[in-house]
């Protein structure tokens, strides 16, 4: 077990170290100067104002100095916590700008990923056993899990917000509340979080849904379950053990899944303007500032590397054929 | 077992909500130190005064609960703010919308639409019969807004702030001393003084307390957030966060008394631009009461009956703030050739990207370029023999006449018969542009100019056209509308003519076109040297460098681009509009001192009947 | 997380006591496939609805020749039931009904192009990692997990930012050089199963090279979830390519269905109410889409009889 798990350890630092390495060449890469970028977007200065600019911003993002060495430099500040400075922001630290829009990316990404995939597994196994359910739901399935995350935020933003005015069109919250605990902010923030969250749980619902029937299905017409039936065991302890066979691909999927679902919460929080990590990619992306991007990315990157590990300290715990199989035997 | 997860995940999405109220944004004013960076302590902040006396003043007692802002006493705007207010430090270009205008102001007001000059901060100026020296009258009677007195120390203070080299700031070029007197300040020049360009600060340079910031007029001063600071203005900093920027009205403004003057709204509410769709989203709804984006099909949008109306009530609807120009490379074969860029000039129609593009929010601009707030500066005469007119058949004989033939493909050659193909660039996204330069390209190539129309990342187009330290500028033709308006044209020739070049990289911001006449920049840096009172003479040296701009072409003017501006009357009423109420209905920084501030003030709230 | 190919073909024909000979098992099951295949409700539908969405993005442009990038500044126009113009028209008078189908053409292109080159890609890490295991296996397993940790967006970005122009084929490549993970780590898996049966242990013995047995014996084995795996990434790929394009990332010229929808928003179709102009493409992709999970799963109870009886 602890070999297993060092090993694994060990497999996500490099490819930390790679990914990470290969995001802090991005914006290396990228064509152009960033600090003209910003020099230019602001009304035309004097000449020597401009010079100045050019000058303070070099000397604050450290472009000037050979690249080996800030290299080292960015590493240096990962440890500590500091992803840079944004060029969109002015010079506002990247991590500033991140730790903001993240608690808004996580209301919306943990309640709907855990909530869709707690509720589409168990809707699914239910209609694997009862016709009149998987009539339902299997087409509704397939036609939310085939709608792309923006159309489905477009046309609630359209239906909901815009012709019914149930809810608010864009915000995190109301531009004429400030940040309290009272009751009146509290409401006011939840009402413009359910739009969003409505448009990626309904996505994500219907893939697991679907996926669980699926499994389920197949689980059920195993060897094993019918040897239980012949035996005489009651429906529910072979639904029991269907379920928890039927769990371990759902498991994998939920790691494999994180970044079709990190991208979905990017277009559905750029539709409503909800000021998350998704609206910020969006904003850098459209100002170029790779900096910001980088930072990002390098967040994102590390969140999922380590719901990835997550994922496989719980599959281990699941499923004992993994073990054996990882270490190169047969089950 | 299925019940007992449901009450976790409820109870998961509830902290999850809970943890994003805590973390998400703002700091009221009385958190201290904002970024690591800085480690600087903001100014201690003023609260709005609760005392009856100030109460009286202004007619309104303060609402008891600050954290919500009425509707009724609310000003929504956006279109300034791209991305999170990250600095108040008015000497720093990037800073928030209205910190100066509504939190910091200037000596004067200029009103572009009038040409004159208010006397704001200053009760009035002068020179000395020699007009070498400016005396400045500082208006008496003036409080910050933590209740100490304005004097003439911190105007001369804020004026020799300049000489701070992290500033970059040429004043100290043309001024020689700045010393305070009394209640005047007196202002020598070095030389002949460049009247236009000091002009040009007296209404735009901030007036900032001594007391403050003399503490931080060092190396380090625009990494001075001053996030809560202390101005003069008709508002102070509320709260702020990564989507809004929130004003609250000062009621110790010296305006209401020295001029009878009172800002209408409580809050002014600043939302940073996600995307033009959502502001016209908060705009139609009723969410948004000024907005100063460019708004796709804001024409169809004022005569569909939403109440939303325009500076202009019909075309062009919007005022105009800029000029947009095509801008060759002059270095380049062959628009190194005058008659090409004539040619060129004459090809080209503007009125295409006017009707299809804009739909007529935009109006084609004159040959010299000259926004129309300067039109008297403009010799019409002279633009009528000399300026290019669009005329595809003229272009054609001209390019023929210079020695360009024309191709078996319908695209003139080079004189020495290599092909001829300019890549026109602007950035990638700027949809409006973008449809331009398709338009633009098309009536090119019915006169025989092969243009390809490109649109790279805005990084690319910025280095094509800056070129870099080691590599000359590689761009054929880019548009441009760096340069807004302002009080002079000089501005406008400054941008055009500019020697020495400045070296090529990310400070050149002059002179894209690398066009060199010497002649020329001696009549801009003569122009600069006039009085702006003197306009005759103004008109006499705008003359000749006209004369040499139509000539040579070096670079195009094509539409003047809008002061982008549509309200929403459901809330606020009594805009600005060419009508009653002409005044600047912008938000932009440099607007409030030409006279926005006049919006604020004029505004009428909407009375339910 | 699907089943493997039911292997009728296994069994040997026999004659029975009254003297008829069975048809042979190879027509037998051959019979039996297009049996189930015309049976299945879920094939049938899906297929047709393909086959009518395919036909429309084929015929589409050459029925309706209007070129959808037309902008004439005409008066927009809701939906009516003339020719020409069932989908109305833009904000600035393009036909929506010729971008649509435009659009269908391109999606189908980068679904095919796409999801093959990741069929591919993932085949072939799959099948090595699979087979060999040890430390090829971890290795690939490094790559796959670089791949899904790196955002590719952000590649995506560096290489636009490089290209003038980009077209659809660019974007078909790029999806299918970045979609192709999952596909590897569930062949993978599969083939983990499958290398510990009896038959390959003979194939091994009987001395033949490694990429033959992969070749020869395995992928014929999984062939039906090879094909439901490509079908999968066809889908996936639509679904990415309407995401990039709706962030502006898509094709520089053309039309596709994500640039509808982000013409539609950045036009502010949403709040002048044109739910025309974003309504159909998203429609298309769901059918799209949506057709081709049915039709795998159709095909899963057709290839799997274990399935059928649902």
């Amino acid at each position: 077990m602890r070999r297993y798990f060092g090993r694994k350890l060990f497999t996500y630092l490099i490819t930390f170290f790679v990914a990470a390495t290969i995001d802090w060449l991005i914006p290396r890469f990228m064509p152009g100067d960033p600090i003209a970028v910003l020099v230019t977007k602001t009304n035309i200065l004097s000449p020597t104002q401009a010079q100045r600019m050019v000058e303070y911003y070099t000397q604050l993002f450290g472009l000037d100095k050979p690249m080996p060495v800030q290299y080292l430099n960015f590493w240096t500040s990962l440890l500590h916590g500091n992803l840079g400075l944004s060029i969109y922001g002015n010079g506002t630290p990247v991590i500033d700008m991140i730790m903001a829009a993240v608690p808004y990316t996580l209301a919306l990404l943990v309640p709907a990923i855990l909530l869709s995939w707690w509720a589409g597994n168990s809707f699914g196994a239910l209609a694997a056993r009862r016709k009149w359910l998987d009539n339902t739901v299997l087409p509704v399935g397939y036609i939310l899990t085939a709608t792309p995350y923006m159309w489905l935020a477009l046309v609630l933003s359209f239906l909901l917000a815009f012709s019914f005015r149930m809810f608010p069109l864009s915000g995190g919250y109301g531009f004429n509340l400030e940040p309290t605990l009272t009751w009146l902010f509290f409401t006011d923030l939840v009402a413009h979080w359910v739009l969003p969250f409505l448009s990626l749980f309904l996505v994500m619902f219907g893939g697991w849904a679907i996926g669980m029937r699926n499994m389920i299905i197949y689980e059920l017409e195993s060897d094993y379950s019918r040897y239980l039936a012949s035996l005489g065991a009651p429906q529910s302890l072979i639904r029991k053990y269907a379920f928890r066979n039927a769990m371990l691909p759902q498991i994998t999927g939920l790691a494999l899944q994180l970044g079709v679902i990190v991208a979905g919460s990017l277009v559905t929080e750029i539709v409503f303007a909800y000021p998350g990590l998704g609206h910020l990619v969006f904003a850098a992306i459209q100002n170029q500032d790779y900096f910001l991007l980088q930072g990002i990315f390098l967040f994102i990157i590390i969140g999922v590397l380590l719901a990835n590990f997550i994922v496989d300290i719980v599959y281990v715990l699941v499923d004992p054929r993994v073990r054996v199989a990882m270490r190169g035997g047969t089950a | 077992m299925q019940l007992g997860k449901t009450r976790v995940v409820a109870l998961l999405a509830v902290v999850a909500i809970a943890a994003s109220a805590c973390g998400g944004s703002t700091a009221t004013p009385t958190v201290a130190a904002p970024g690591a960076t800085t480690g600087a302590t903001p100014a201690p902040v003023a609260t709005p005064a609760t005392t009856p006396a100030a109460a009286a003043v202004n007619g309104t007692l303060p609402p008891t609960d600050t954290t919500v802002y009425p509707r009724a006493e609310t000003l929504y705007t956006s279109g300034k703010q791209w991305g999170a207010p990250s600095t108040w430090n008015p000497f720093d270009s990037n800073m928030a919308m209205g910190v100066v205008g509504l939190q910091y102001e200037t000596l004067f007001l200029y009103d572009p639409i009038k040409d004159a000059y208010t006397p704001w901060l200053a009760s009035g100026g002068s020179w000395d019969s020699a007009k070498t020296t400016y005396t400045i009258n500082v208006r008496q009677g003036v409080k910050w807004s933590d209740g100490t007195a304005l004097t003439a120390a911190d105007v001369a203070f804020s004026l020799n702030i300049y000489q701070n080299a992290a500033l970059g700031s040429n004043l100290f070029t043309i001024v020689d001393k700045v010393v305070a007197s009394g209640n005047n300040v007196v202002v020598t020049f070095k030389g002949t003084p460049a009247y236009q360009e000091f002009s040009s600060a007296l209404y735009n340079d901030p007036i900032v307390p001594a007391a403050i910031w003399t503490a931080k007029n060092d190396a380090n001063i625009l990494k001075f957030l001053n996030q809560g600071g202390v101005g003069s203005g008709p508002y102070t900093y509320k709260t702020a966060a990564q989507d809004r920027m929130v004003w609250v009205k000062n009621p110790t403004w010296w305006a209401t008394a020295a001029l009878s003057l009172t800002v209408k709204p409580t809050y002014v509410v600043d939302i940073v631009n996600s995307s033009n769709n959502a502001a016209l989203g908060e705009l139609l709804s009723g969410g948004l009461d000024l907005d100063n984006n460019y708004l796709p099909g804001i024409a169809q949008i004022v005569n569909g009956g939403y109440g939303v109306t325009t500076y202009f009530a019909a075309a062009p609807y919007m005022l105009g703030g800029n000029t947009a120009w095509l801008v060759p490379n002059t270095k380049k074969a062959p628009l190194n050739d005058p008659a090409f860029r004539r040619a060129l000039a004459e090809a080209i129609d503007p009125n295409n990207v006017v009707v299809k593009d804009y739909g007529n929010i935009v109006a084609k601009a004159d040959p010299t370029g000259l926004l129309p707030v300067w039109s008297k500066y403009i010799d019409t005469a002279q633009v009528t023999s000399l300026g290019a007119t669009f005329d595809a058949t003229k272009a054609k004989a001209d390019l023929a006449a210079a020695g360009y033939k024309l191709g078996s493909d319908g695209f003139v050659t080079n004189k020495d018969g290599t092909a001829i193909k300019l890549n026109l660039e602007v950035p990638d996204g700027w949809s409006d542009w973008m449809e331009a330069e398709t338009l633009i390209a098309k009536d090119a190539a019915a006169a025989g100019i092969n243009i390809n129309p490109t649109h790279p990342a805005y990084a690319t187009v910025v280095n094509d056209r800056n070129g870099t330290a080691t590599a000359a500028p590689t761009f054929d033709l880019v548009i441009n509308n760096d340069v807004q308006i302002g009080n002079t044209p000089w501005v406008y020739y400054d941008y055009i003519f500019r020697q020495p070049q400045i070296a090529a990289g990310a400070a050149r911001n002059r002179n894209y076109e690398q066009y060199d006449n010497a002649a020329a920049w001696a009549l801009v840096q003569q122009l600069d040297k006039t009085p702006v009172e003197d306009t005759a003479t103004m008109k006499t040296i705008c003359s000749q460098l006209q004369k040499i701009q139509l000539t040579d072409e070096p670079i195009i003017p094509l539409w003047y681009n809008g002061e982008w501006s549509q309200v929403n009357n459901s809330v606020w009423t009594n805009w600005p509009s060419s009508t009653t109420n002409q005044v600047q209905p912008a938000t932009w920084n440099g607007y409030w001192q030409m006279g926005a501030i006049y919006m604020l003030t004029n505004l009428k709230p909407v009375t339910k009947s | 997380m699907t089943a493997m190919t039911g292997t009728a073909s296994e069994k040997s024909p026999s004659a029975d006591d009254a003297g008829n000979v069975p048809v042979p098992a190879a027509k037998r099951a051959r019979g039996e496939f297009l049996f189930f295949t015309l049976r299945s409700k879920k094939f049938v539908i899906s297929v047709s609805i393909l086959l009518l969405l395919a036909i429309v993005a084929i015929l589409g442009p050459v029925v309706d020749s209007t070129d959808p990038l037309a902008q004439e500044m005409l008066p927009m126009r809701h939906p009516t039931l003339d020719p020409g113009n069932w989908f109305g028209t833009t904000y600035f008078g393009e036909d929506v009904f010729a971008q649509f189908a435009n659009g269908l053409r391109a999606s189908f292109f980068i679904g095919f192009l796409g999801g093959g080159l990741a069929a591919i890609i993932g085949m072939l890490v799959g099948f090595l990692a699979g087979y060999r295991g040890g430390w090829v296996d971890e290795i690939l397993n490094m790559i796959t997990n670089i791949f899904l940790v790196i955002p590719t967006l952000a590649v995506l970005l560096v290489v636009t930012s490089y290209l003038q122009a980009r077209g659809v084929l660019f974007e078909a490549i790029f999806i299918g050089g970045t979609s192709w993970p999952w596909a590897a780590r569930a062949i993978r898996a599969q083939t983990f199963s499958l290398r510990s049966r009896d038959f390959i242990d003979l194939a091994k013995l009987s001395g033949r090279p490694g990429w033959k047995v992969i070749v020869f014996e395995i992928a014929p084995n999984m062939s039906s979830y090879l094909f439901l795996t490509y079908i999968l990434l066809f889908g996936g790929a639509i679904l990415i390519a309407a995401s990039l394009d709706f962030i502006g990332l898509g094709p520089t010229g053309g039309m596709s269905l994500g640039l509808m929808m982000f013409n539609a928003v950045t036009w502010a179709a949403l709040q002048l109410g044109i739910w025309w102009w974003f309504v159909p493409p998203g429609v298309g992709i769901i059918a799209v889409v949506g057709a081709l999970y049915v039709m795998n799963v159709g095909l899963d109870e057709i290839f799997n009889p274990k399935l059928r009886e649902m």
